[in-house]
């Protein structure tokens, strides 16, 4: 079946982003000058104002920041509620939003914050793998 | 830095409501956020007596131009900031700049949103052709709106400090019982109360008190909050002057002095937020209690922007008037109940009073009523007033938990 929800808009600013993806690696933007990664890809560094920022090959793990369970949805997500939606502190530092996996979304109580994660990719259309983040073992 | 401390510099003269908030399309009568606006202007300005052809400044969400030329005047400052619900607050804020530092005497605050006649209608951000680099990241990933990103704060307090969704509902139970002392509020009465004076207002059967439980049954739109978690979809327009002291003191109207406004910021997309559990109301507050020269124990009053209750007990942590992680006691407890030590959210907050999508001037609205003591009569117990108060910490939120203004005001004794 068609992907039926929302395909993220690309530009030049994210493009090594969804080049990595269709091969199945989590590309992060790494500012050569203090070092930091931040998420999402930007003009500028953050913390530094440089400009003169990197891509590197992200370990694909973090941990579960925060989440909740979305029964109100519209378009294709409308056929899949509930499910979760998550922050995830990336391995890495800074912060990632996605769908979650490998949890109940009829038992948000059960969902632990702290929870060891790992990306996957969902192949959206023929630019897009589109990364999701699934609960796994310690 | 030293800046001009700008406290006292000007007061908020009047305050005053389009004719139909609510639900006017109900009755028959589509009523365009344009026409809020401009009977608000009205209003106030027969309210203050200030004839609009005094107005010298202007400050909106965006509307400025169209409501100067539609009002006849040329005005000589001129404000659009557009940063969400706390806008108004943070219009205040640069009025009173701008009236302290000699640029003008007169200005108003107005808001006029149709928000729930014209719900759907779009206009959020459209037309730009150009997305925030960080929506780009999280488009793909099916939240729709406020409660479905707000919902991620509220599990991260819940796991950071150990409160519970009940406590969290104690928020939506306390807002309802203050809506009951207010016939404006949209939740003022249920069909069993209609000998209640209402005017020309019909019952609202949803409308009455609601209990812990009742908030808990309720129907879930993003776990873990409920829809009586999340504030109404309505319309309103309302309106404020704000004069310099000699006019606040010369005109029929009671002043409530600006004694402190501070503003701040923190992000523009929710997965910019750092702590989840924490706004950037923590600064502006901060800035408008030290030009104040008071904090949060001197504060009589509150009237916290309550998009959802998350949204409330967040932001009384931030203002001071809790300490973090227990800001939903102070409804637990009572003390922001009618009659309790600190009274919050008098007019039925956004929870349960109005709320058009931004809040911010009905925030302003009921600051000016309490502190002036002009509430409606015979319905407070204290006359004029929900309140005995004669100080009010008022912080509007903007966005996705993301901007604040904080006012600290205080009325004449
Ligand atoms: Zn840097």
């Amino acid at each position: 079946m068609a992907y039926n929800k929302p395909i993220p808009r690309k530009g030049q600013h994210n493009q090594p982003f969804w080049d990595g993806a269709k091969e199945g690696k989590l590309m992060l933007p790494r500012c050569t000058l203090c070092g930091k990664v931040h998420w999402y890809p930007r003009l500028i560094c953050p913390s530094c104002h440089s400009t003169d920022l990197e891509w590197i090959e992200g370990s694909g793990e973090g941990r579960l920041h925060t989440f909740a369970v979305q029964h109100r949805a519209f378009g294709g997500w409308a056929e899949e509620v509930p499910y979760v939606t998550a922050y995830i502190d990336l391995n890495e530092g800074d912060r990632m939003m996605t769908v979650l996996r490998g949890v109940d979304p009829n038992k948000p109580e059960d969902i632990k914050i702290g929870a060891k994660v790992k990306v996957e990719f969902d192949q959206a259309d023929d630019d897009t793998h589109i990364p999701f983040w699934r609960v796994v073992e310690e | 830095m030293a800046a001009i401390n700008l406290s006292m510099g000007a007061a908020i003269v009047g305050a005053a409501e389009s004719n139909e908030i609510g639900y006017p399309e109900e009755r028959g009568e589509k009523v365009t956020s344009l026409q809020h606006h401009i009977q608000a202007i009205k209003n106030v300005s027969e309210y203050t007596g200030i004839p609009i052809s005094d107005i010298e400044g202007i400050f909106s969400t965006g509307w400025s131009v169209e409501l100067a030329e539609h009002l006849g005047i040329r005005p000589h400052y001129i404000d659009t900031t557009s940063v969400g619900g706390c806008s108004f607050e943070i219009h205040v804020h640069h009025a009173l700049a701008a009236i302290a530092s000699g640029i003008i005497d007169v200005a108003v605050v107005s808001h006029g949103e149709a928000g729930w006649s014209y719900r759907g209608a779009g206009g959020g951000g459209g037309g730009r052709g150009e997305m925030s680099p960080g929506a780009e990241m999280t488009m793909a990933y099916g939240t729709f709106g406020a409660p479905s990103q707000y919902a991620h704060a509220m599990v991260r307090h819940m796991h950071q400090y150990g409160s519970t969704v009940e406590d969290f509902a104690h928020i939506s139970v306390v807002t309802r019982e203050w809506a009951q002392k207010n016939p404006r509020a949209l939740m003022f009465t249920d069909a069993s109360q209609a000998e209640v004076k209402l005017g020309e207002r019909t019952p609202n059967p949803f409308g009455g008190p609601i209990t812990v439980q009742d908030v808990l049954d309720a129907r879930i739109i993003a776990w873990p909050l409920t829809l009586f978690h999340c504030c109404l979809v309505t319309d309103h327009g309302g309106a404020v002057i704000v004069a310099r002291p000699e006019i606040a003191r010369s005109l029929r109207t009671n002043p409530v002095w600006i004694a402190g406004a501070g503003e701040s910021m923190a992000h523009q997309n929710m997965l910019e937020m750092d702590d989840f559990t924490a706004t950037s109301a923590a600064r502006s507050s901060a800035i408008a209690y030290e030009m104040a020269g008071l904090g949060p124990q001197d504060m009589d009053m509150a009237l916290i922007y309550d998009s959802f209750t998350v949204t409330a007990a967040i932001t009384a942590e931030m203002l001071g008037l809790a300490p973090r992680g227990q800001g939903c006691r102070l409804w637990k407890d009572g003390d922001a109940a009618p009659g309790g030590r600190l009274p919050i959210n008098t007019n039925g907050g956004g929870l349960s009073f109005n709320h058009s999508g931004m809040y911010g001037m009905q925030l302003l609205v009921e600051a000016y009523r309490q502190l002036s003591g002009t509430a409606e009569d015979g319905i407070n117990g204290i006359e004029g007033k929900q309140t005995d108060s004669h100080t009010c910490v008022v912080n509007g939120t903007g966005g996705t938990l993301s901007t604040t203004g904080t006012l600290v005001l205080v009325s004449d004794d």
